[in-house]
Protein backbone atom coordinates (compact mmCIF):
# COMPACT_ATOMS: atom_id res chain seq x y z
CA UNK A 1 0.00 0.00 0.00
CA UNK A 2 3.28 2.66 0.90
CA UNK A 3 4.44 1.61 -2.57
CA UNK A 4 1.16 2.71 -4.38
CA UNK A 5 0.99 5.79 -2.15
CA UNK A 6 4.45 6.42 -3.04
CA UNK A 7 3.55 5.89 -6.69
CA UNK A 8 0.60 8.37 -6.68
CA UNK A 9 2.63 11.05 -4.39
CA UNK A 10 5.33 10.98 -6.79
CA UNK A 11 3.35 11.02 -9.88
CA UNK A 12 1.12 14.09 -8.56
CA UNK A 13 4.22 15.92 -8.00
CA UNK A 14 5.02 15.16 -11.50
CA UNK A 15 1.93 16.49 -13.23
CA UNK A 16 2.58 19.78 -11.20
CA UNK A 17 6.02 19.81 -12.09
CA UNK A 18 5.23 19.43 -15.72
CA UNK A 19 2.20 21.66 -15.21
CA UNK A 20 3.99 24.68 -14.71
CA UNK A 21 5.78 24.02 -18.04
CA UNK A 22 2.87 23.17 -20.01
CA UNK A 23 0.52 26.18 -19.07
CA UNK A 24 2.59 29.27 -20.10
CA UNK A 25 4.06 27.16 -22.81
CA UNK A 26 1.14 26.95 -24.37
CA UNK A 27 0.09 30.85 -23.51
CA UNK A 28 3.71 31.90 -25.30
CA UNK A 29 2.52 29.84 -28.13
CA UNK A 30 -1.21 31.17 -28.31
CA UNK A 31 0.79 34.70 -28.35
CA UNK A 32 3.29 33.61 -31.30
CA UNK A 33 0.73 32.49 -33.58
CA UNK A 34 -1.73 35.46 -32.99
CA UNK A 35 1.47 37.35 -33.95
CA UNK A 36 2.34 35.51 -36.77
CA UNK A 37 5.77 35.10 -34.90
CA UNK A 38 6.66 31.42 -37.14
CA UNK A 39 5.74 33.22 -40.50
CA UNK A 40 8.30 36.33 -39.49
CA UNK A 41 11.13 33.24 -38.74
CA UNK A 42 10.42 31.60 -41.67
CA UNK A 43 11.98 34.60 -43.26
CA UNK A 44 15.15 35.04 -41.21
CA UNK A 45 15.60 32.22 -41.34
CA UNK A 46 15.56 31.98 -45.49
CA UNK A 47 19.76 31.63 -45.60
CA UNK A 48 20.21 29.13 -43.05
CA UNK A 49 18.00 26.65 -44.88
CA UNK A 50 18.65 27.48 -48.20
CA UNK A 51 22.01 25.77 -47.24
CA UNK A 52 19.91 22.39 -47.04
CA UNK A 53 18.52 22.68 -50.03
CA UNK A 54 15.17 24.36 -48.74
CA UNK A 55 13.51 27.17 -50.32
CA UNK A 56 11.27 29.57 -48.05
CA UNK A 57 8.25 27.23 -48.54
CA UNK A 58 10.49 24.24 -47.88
CA UNK A 59 11.02 25.30 -44.62
CA UNK A 60 8.36 26.68 -43.19
CA UNK A 61 6.39 23.02 -41.93
CA UNK A 62 10.61 22.81 -39.94
CA UNK A 63 9.68 25.98 -38.72
CA UNK A 64 6.23 24.88 -37.63
CA UNK A 65 7.11 21.79 -36.28
CA UNK A 66 10.47 23.68 -34.13
CA UNK A 67 8.21 25.70 -32.52
CA UNK A 68 5.25 23.33 -32.36
CA UNK A 69 6.24 19.90 -32.24
CA UNK A 70 5.29 17.06 -34.61
CA UNK A 71 1.69 16.49 -32.54
CA UNK A 72 0.67 19.94 -32.15
CA UNK A 73 1.76 21.02 -35.61
CA UNK A 74 0.45 18.18 -37.19
CA UNK A 75 -2.14 19.46 -38.75
CA UNK A 76 -0.89 23.01 -40.39
CA UNK A 77 2.42 20.78 -41.46
CA UNK A 78 0.20 18.06 -43.13
CA UNK A 79 -1.72 20.37 -44.97
CA UNK A 80 1.23 22.57 -45.99
CA UNK A 81 2.47 19.90 -47.61
CA UNK A 82 -0.53 18.17 -49.00
CA UNK A 83 -1.46 21.76 -51.02
CA UNK A 84 1.72 21.33 -52.99
CA UNK A 85 3.37 23.87 -52.24
CA UNK A 86 6.75 21.91 -51.38
CA UNK A 87 8.27 20.16 -54.04
CA UNK A 88 9.13 16.44 -53.71
CA UNK A 89 12.50 16.78 -53.18
CA UNK A 90 12.51 19.58 -50.72
CA UNK A 91 9.65 17.27 -48.39
CA UNK A 92 12.52 14.30 -48.36
CA UNK A 93 15.23 17.10 -46.78
CA UNK A 94 12.14 18.59 -44.29
CA UNK A 95 11.04 15.13 -43.40
CA UNK A 96 14.35 14.43 -42.19
CA UNK A 97 15.12 18.27 -40.41
CA UNK A 98 11.68 17.74 -38.82
CA UNK A 99 12.25 14.23 -37.48
CA UNK A 100 15.58 14.92 -35.72
CA UNK A 101 14.95 18.35 -34.31
CA UNK A 102 11.28 19.62 -33.36
CA UNK A 103 9.03 20.91 -30.46
CA UNK A 104 12.42 22.77 -29.15
CA UNK A 105 10.73 24.51 -26.99
CA UNK A 106 8.51 22.22 -25.08
CA UNK A 107 11.10 18.88 -25.37
CA UNK A 108 13.80 21.67 -23.68
CA UNK A 109 11.30 22.93 -20.97
CA UNK A 110 10.52 19.19 -20.06
CA UNK A 111 13.62 17.90 -19.71
CA UNK A 112 14.98 21.59 -17.64
CA UNK A 113 12.59 21.02 -15.29
CA UNK A 114 13.86 17.50 -14.41
CA UNK A 115 17.20 18.67 -14.31
CA UNK A 116 19.20 18.76 -18.06
CA UNK A 117 21.17 21.23 -19.16
CA UNK A 118 19.99 23.59 -21.83
CA UNK A 119 23.17 22.95 -24.21
CA UNK A 120 22.66 19.53 -24.77
CA UNK A 121 19.26 19.61 -24.95
CA UNK A 122 19.20 21.89 -28.38
CA UNK A 123 22.53 21.62 -29.94
CA UNK A 124 22.92 17.98 -30.71
CA UNK A 125 19.55 18.04 -31.93
CA UNK A 126 19.89 21.01 -34.19
CA UNK A 127 23.50 19.90 -35.54
CA UNK A 128 22.34 16.46 -36.36
CA UNK A 129 19.55 17.91 -38.23
CA UNK A 130 21.46 20.25 -40.27
CA UNK A 131 24.18 17.66 -40.93
CA UNK A 132 22.11 15.01 -42.03
CA UNK A 133 19.77 17.80 -44.40
CA UNK A 134 22.89 18.58 -45.79
CA UNK A 135 24.31 15.08 -46.92
CA UNK A 136 21.15 14.35 -48.41
CA UNK A 137 21.29 17.32 -49.86
CA UNK A 138 24.05 17.08 -51.59
CA UNK A 139 23.37 13.28 -52.26
CA UNK A 140 20.32 14.18 -54.16
CA UNK A 141 22.51 16.54 -56.09
CA UNK A 142 24.78 14.09 -56.75
CA UNK A 143 22.35 11.81 -57.83
CA UNK A 144 20.95 14.02 -60.11
CA UNK A 145 24.05 15.87 -61.82
CA UNK A 146 24.17 15.62 -65.62
CA UNK A 147 19.77 14.77 -65.71
CA UNK A 148 17.60 17.63 -66.25
CA UNK A 149 15.93 18.09 -63.45
CA UNK A 150 13.81 21.10 -62.84
CA UNK A 151 13.65 20.63 -59.10
CA UNK A 152 17.38 21.06 -58.65
CA UNK A 153 17.18 24.09 -60.00
CA UNK A 154 15.29 24.77 -56.71
CA UNK A 155 12.44 27.61 -56.88
CA UNK B 1 6.13 45.01 -35.39
CA UNK B 2 5.11 45.49 -32.38
CA UNK B 3 3.71 42.86 -30.51
CA UNK B 4 0.04 42.20 -30.49
CA UNK B 5 -0.86 41.04 -26.76
CA UNK B 6 -4.54 40.58 -25.50
CA UNK B 7 -6.17 38.52 -22.42
CA UNK B 8 -7.77 36.43 -24.95
CA UNK B 9 -4.91 34.76 -26.49
CA UNK B 10 -3.78 34.20 -22.35
CA UNK B 11 -7.26 32.77 -22.11
CA UNK B 12 -6.89 30.37 -25.12
CA UNK B 13 -3.20 29.63 -23.99
CA UNK B 14 -4.39 28.60 -20.33
CA UNK B 15 -7.37 27.02 -21.31
CA UNK B 16 -4.99 24.41 -23.68
CA UNK B 17 -2.53 24.36 -21.38
CA UNK B 18 -4.88 23.27 -18.71
CA UNK B 19 -6.41 20.49 -20.76
CA UNK B 20 -3.17 19.02 -21.76
CA UNK B 21 -2.13 19.09 -18.01
CA UNK B 22 -5.10 16.91 -17.85
CA UNK B 23 -4.12 14.44 -20.42
CA UNK B 24 -0.79 14.22 -19.16
CA UNK B 25 -1.79 13.52 -15.57
CA UNK B 26 -3.51 10.51 -17.27
CA UNK B 27 0.05 9.37 -18.46
CA UNK B 28 2.30 10.56 -15.63
CA UNK B 29 0.43 9.24 -12.51
CA UNK B 30 0.18 5.66 -13.87
CA UNK B 31 3.78 5.63 -14.97
CA UNK B 32 5.15 7.22 -11.52
CA UNK B 33 2.55 4.19 -9.91
CA UNK B 34 4.09 1.51 -12.38
CA UNK B 35 7.44 2.29 -11.30
CA UNK B 36 6.89 2.29 -7.63
CA UNK B 37 5.45 -1.23 -8.23
CA UNK B 38 7.65 -2.09 -10.30
CA UNK B 39 10.81 -1.15 -7.87
CA UNK B 40 8.48 -2.65 -4.65
CA UNK B 41 7.93 -5.92 -5.87
CA UNK B 42 11.59 -6.14 -7.05
CA UNK B 43 10.75 -6.43 -10.91
CA UNK B 44 12.81 -3.46 -11.44
CA UNK B 45 15.78 -4.79 -10.08
CA UNK B 46 15.67 -7.64 -12.10
CA UNK B 47 14.92 -5.39 -15.15
CA UNK B 48 17.90 -3.58 -14.24
CA UNK B 49 20.67 -6.40 -13.90
CA UNK B 50 19.01 -7.70 -17.44
CA UNK B 51 19.31 -4.66 -19.28
CA UNK B 52 22.75 -3.58 -17.68
CA UNK B 53 25.19 -5.02 -19.86
CA UNK B 54 22.97 -2.87 -22.82
CA UNK B 55 22.78 0.88 -21.27
CA UNK B 56 26.38 0.24 -20.05
CA UNK B 57 27.01 1.19 -24.11
CA UNK B 58 25.40 4.54 -23.15
CA UNK B 59 26.99 4.48 -20.04
CA UNK B 60 23.68 4.47 -18.11
CA UNK B 61 22.55 2.17 -15.42
CA UNK B 62 19.85 -0.78 -15.90
CA UNK B 63 17.53 1.58 -14.29
CA UNK B 64 17.72 3.95 -17.06
CA UNK B 65 16.04 1.27 -19.04
CA UNK B 66 12.55 2.15 -18.23
CA UNK B 67 13.33 5.52 -18.87
CA UNK B 68 14.36 4.30 -22.56
CA UNK B 69 11.44 2.83 -23.40
CA UNK B 70 8.58 4.72 -21.40
CA UNK B 71 10.01 7.69 -23.98
CA UNK B 72 10.68 5.60 -27.20
CA UNK B 73 7.25 3.92 -26.80
CA UNK B 74 4.83 6.04 -24.94
CA UNK B 75 6.13 9.78 -25.03
CA UNK B 76 9.00 12.41 -23.42
CA UNK B 77 6.37 13.02 -20.56
CA UNK B 78 6.38 9.20 -19.25
CA UNK B 79 9.74 9.42 -19.76
CA UNK B 80 10.19 12.34 -17.33
CA UNK B 81 7.96 10.47 -15.00
CA UNK B 82 9.99 7.38 -15.08
CA UNK B 83 13.17 9.76 -14.82
CA UNK B 84 11.52 11.79 -11.70
CA UNK B 85 10.40 8.48 -10.23
CA UNK B 86 13.72 7.10 -10.11
CA UNK B 87 16.10 9.82 -9.01
CA UNK B 88 18.80 9.42 -11.35
CA UNK B 89 21.75 11.44 -11.66
CA UNK B 90 22.63 14.52 -13.53
CA UNK B 91 24.78 13.26 -15.79
CA UNK B 92 22.25 10.20 -16.97
CA UNK B 93 19.65 12.66 -16.93
CA UNK B 94 21.47 14.68 -19.33
CA UNK B 95 22.55 11.64 -21.68
CA UNK B 96 18.95 10.37 -21.46
CA UNK B 97 17.74 13.77 -22.48
CA UNK B 98 20.08 13.83 -25.63
CA UNK B 99 18.78 9.73 -26.65
CA UNK B 100 15.37 10.66 -26.19
CA UNK B 101 15.81 14.12 -28.08
CA UNK B 102 16.00 12.32 -31.09
CA UNK B 103 13.51 9.63 -31.00
CA UNK B 104 11.14 9.64 -28.38
CA UNK B 105 6.59 8.86 -29.27
CA UNK B 106 7.58 6.92 -32.25
CA UNK B 107 4.26 5.46 -32.24
CA UNK B 108 2.55 8.24 -33.10
CA UNK B 109 5.27 10.73 -34.79
CA UNK B 110 6.19 8.56 -37.28
CA UNK B 111 2.92 8.56 -38.63
CA UNK B 112 2.54 12.70 -38.61
CA UNK B 113 6.20 12.00 -40.57
CA UNK B 114 4.36 9.41 -42.60
CA UNK B 115 1.51 11.71 -43.52
CA UNK B 116 3.86 14.47 -44.13
CA UNK B 117 5.68 12.44 -46.66
CA UNK B 118 8.37 10.64 -45.43
CA UNK B 119 8.33 6.99 -45.04
CA UNK B 120 8.37 5.15 -42.31
CA UNK B 121 11.36 3.04 -43.46
CA UNK B 122 13.59 6.41 -43.49
CA UNK B 123 12.30 7.69 -40.67
CA UNK B 124 12.10 5.18 -38.09
CA UNK B 125 15.98 3.55 -38.55
CA UNK B 126 17.37 7.26 -38.76
CA UNK B 127 15.60 8.73 -35.33
CA UNK B 128 16.35 5.62 -33.76
CA UNK B 129 20.12 5.28 -35.01
CA UNK B 130 21.14 8.94 -33.98
CA UNK B 131 19.29 8.29 -30.95
CA UNK B 132 21.85 5.45 -29.87
CA UNK B 133 24.64 6.73 -31.86
CA UNK B 134 24.51 9.83 -29.49
CA UNK B 135 24.09 7.89 -26.65
CA UNK B 136 27.40 5.97 -27.60
CA UNK B 137 29.05 9.07 -27.85
CA UNK B 138 27.73 11.46 -25.24
CA UNK B 139 27.72 8.51 -22.73
CA UNK B 140 31.22 8.37 -23.01
CA UNK B 141 31.96 11.92 -23.41
CA UNK B 142 30.13 13.16 -20.33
Amino acid sequence: MSVLWEGLVQGLLGVWTLARVVIPLMIVLEIAAANRILERVNRWTVPLFRLVGLSEAGAFPVVVATFFGLTFGSGVIISYIEEGRVSPREVRILGVFMALSHALVEDTALFLAVGAPIAVLLIPRLTAAFVCCWGLHRFLIWKNAGTVNADAVNS
Amino acid sequence: MALQLDSAMVKTGAVKGIRITLELAKIVVPTTILVALLRGSGVLESMSVACAPLMKLFGLSGDAAIVLISGYFVNLYAATASILALGLAPREIAVLAIMLGFAHSLLVEVVVSRRAGSPVSVILPLRVGVSLLSGMIFGRLM
